[in-house]
């Protein structure tokens, strides 16, 4: 799978990280990188259903290019979605849909990525990932 | 600690960290003659059960049956059913008792304590038989309402009572339970999948009349599980799956059935994980549970105190006869955040709502970090745990 350039440069920040708690620091880190949806706009139609925790998400496209926005209570949920956020956001949807979840456990941040309703990366990059299609077809 | 050498899998490293097990109450480790029984049945003795005369069938068929000898044995019970675990056995009770025995406007009484699997199968055949389902609260001190469930006693043709909460580890009052239960009229199903770990039940002296429990969470096999049933109630209970095993006669006209326990098991059954079961209690027998089951709780209560003293709110008690189960929330700290943590040194807990969504929404929360202790834990790894969480704490809030 050939990731975006900026995709590419985290992967291997994180392969270099050998402990594993600092690598979820690193994840807890990207939480910042989300751009925030405000708690008031949470609603059934932004949850990611089958997240352990509250997770929401809401895809656009400004200017022909992916917007995503997302929020959520856990700040490894949120930091997982920050780095969605730096890979997707500002390419064109049909280059967006060709990235593959397993970038994730590229990372070494999941060991599974099989879409249980425990694995709420995976139900989150599944919506995202709709949505951009929902956008463009 | 020897007992800990039983177990091959206390001696792997989870990120780099030696794994402290503390997941139990979802499924406990296996001793290493759980682990060769059933590589044993499949390199020696791998057949069928029942039918065939041959030598390796006579083996698989003693191997199975003596899982069922040992149950009865174990808990003193007439009627051992074998199942795939503690859901398949309430399912079956839903389904080969309480489609026989229970029709419209016909009461059941559940708990908010229960497990999901004791819920669902008696909402489905509400929904299917035009059925009362009543449900018994939980108290602010985390146990039934016993005034309440006295009350919703009145019509009603069955109860079923969680033993021992996954959740909060609180053992239910079982004996004021049943007697209450027999003298409205009802019967009485346990669903004893966190009971039966800690504490040998004599089924007969107990006066339940259905059990419900899985081998994987006393150190046996995953995918097996009993139900235990009284023999007059085992005679009020109609055949549920059809097939091989389960007959007495097939004609093209229709078939008869057989009328030992085999009758609610059609096809072939779990032979490995039943004579893997089977070493299991072997094991077992062994051990004085009661004392195992007091040095566990008083592990719980160690871990309860620290947390409660690092700003955690537990839910639960930890009286004697509780599980040396520990759940607990952190106010900022998401769960899911702190299960993740841990793991990365090495530690397993469990996060989420543990399938007991009505418990969970009862305590006004939708998850908790759940922490549980089984034989081969220590209070020295409680203590690393402990010192873990401060660590996390400290690096992450």
């Amino acid at each position: 799978m050939t990731y975006p350039a900026q995709l590419v440069e985290l992967i291997e920040e994180f392969q270099d990280v050998d402990d594993q708690m600092e690598r979820l620091e690193m994840v807890f880190e990207m939480a910042d990188e989300v751009v925030l949806i405000p708690i008031d706009d949470w609603s059934d139609r932004t949850r990611v259903v089958g997240c352990q925790s509250e997770a929401h998400v809401r895809v656009s496209l400004d200017d022909g290019k992916v917007l995503m926005a997302s929020a959520a209570d856990a700040q490894l949920v949120q930091g997982l979605m920050g780095i969605l956020t730096i890979a997707i956001n500002g390419s064109a949807p049909a280059q967006a849909l060709l990235l593959s979840p397993a970038f994730a456990q590229e990372m070494g941040i999941l060991k599974s990525l099989s879409p249980s309703r425990s694995n709420g990366f995976r139900n989150m990059f599944d919506k995202v990932m709709l949505e951009i299609r929902g956008l463009v077809e | 600690m020897a007992l800990r050498d039983d177990f091959p899998i206390l001696q792997r490293m989870v990120h780099g960290h030696p794994l402290v097990y503390l997941d139990n109450a979802a499924t406990t480790q296996k001793p290493q003659v759980v682990i060769d029984a059933m590589n044993d049945y499949y390199t020696q003795s791998n057949a069928n059960v029942h039918r065939a005369v041959h030598t390796l069938a006579g083996e698989a068929t003693d191997g199975y049956e003596g899982c069922r000898t040992r149950l009865k044995t174990w808990f003193n019970a007439e009627r051992a059913i074998l199942t795939s675990g503690t859901t398949e056995a309430i399912n079956l009770v839903a389904h080969a008792w309480g489609r026989a025995n229970l029709v419209k406007d016909d009461a059941i009484v559940l708990t908010e304590m229960e497990h999901h699997s004791d819920i669902v199968p008696w909402q489905m055949l509400a929904e299917e038989r035009g059925i009362e389902v009543r449900y018994v609260p939980v108290l602010d001190d985390f146990t039934l309402d016993m005034d309440v469930y006295a009350a919703s006693l009145e019509g009603a043709k069955l109860v079923c009572v969680v033993h021992t909460s996954n959740v909060l580890g609180v053992r239910n009052p079982l004996e004021d339970i049943i007697r209450l239960g027999h003298e409205a009229g009802a019967k009485v199903l346990i669903d004893a999948a966190q009971g039966v770990p800690h504490d040998r039940i004599d089924f007969e002296a107990f006066g339940a009349d259905f059990m419900a429990f899985s081998a994987h969470k006393m150190c046996g096999p995953t995918g097996i599980g009993a139900l235990l049933v009284r023999p007059e109630v085992f005679e009020e209970m109609e055949p549920f799956m059809g097939g091989g095993d389960m007959i007495e006669t097939v004609t093209i006209e229709g078939s008869t059935y057989q009328t030992n326990e085999h009758k609610f098991e059609a096809g072939t059954p779990r032979i490995a994980e039943a004579i893997g079961w089977d070493a299991a209690f072997g094991w077992m027998e062994s051990l004085d549970l009661k004392q195992e089951h007091k040095r566990m709780l008083e592990i719980a209560r160690y871990t309860a105190a620290e947390l409660r003293a690092l700003g955690m709110t537990v839910y639960g008690r930890h009286d004697d006869a509780d599980s040396a189960v520990v759940s607990f929330l952190h106010p900022t700290l998401h769960s899911e955040d702190l299960a993740h943590l841990l793991d990365a040194g090495g530690y397993a807990v469990r996060t989420g709502h543990h399938c007991a969504q009505p418990l969970l929404h009862r305590l006004g929360i939708s998850s908790t970090v759940r922490a549980s202790f089984y034989l081969y834990n220590t209070m020295e790894e409680a203590e690393r745990f402990i010192a873990q969480v401060k660590i996390i704490l400290e690096r992450f809030v």
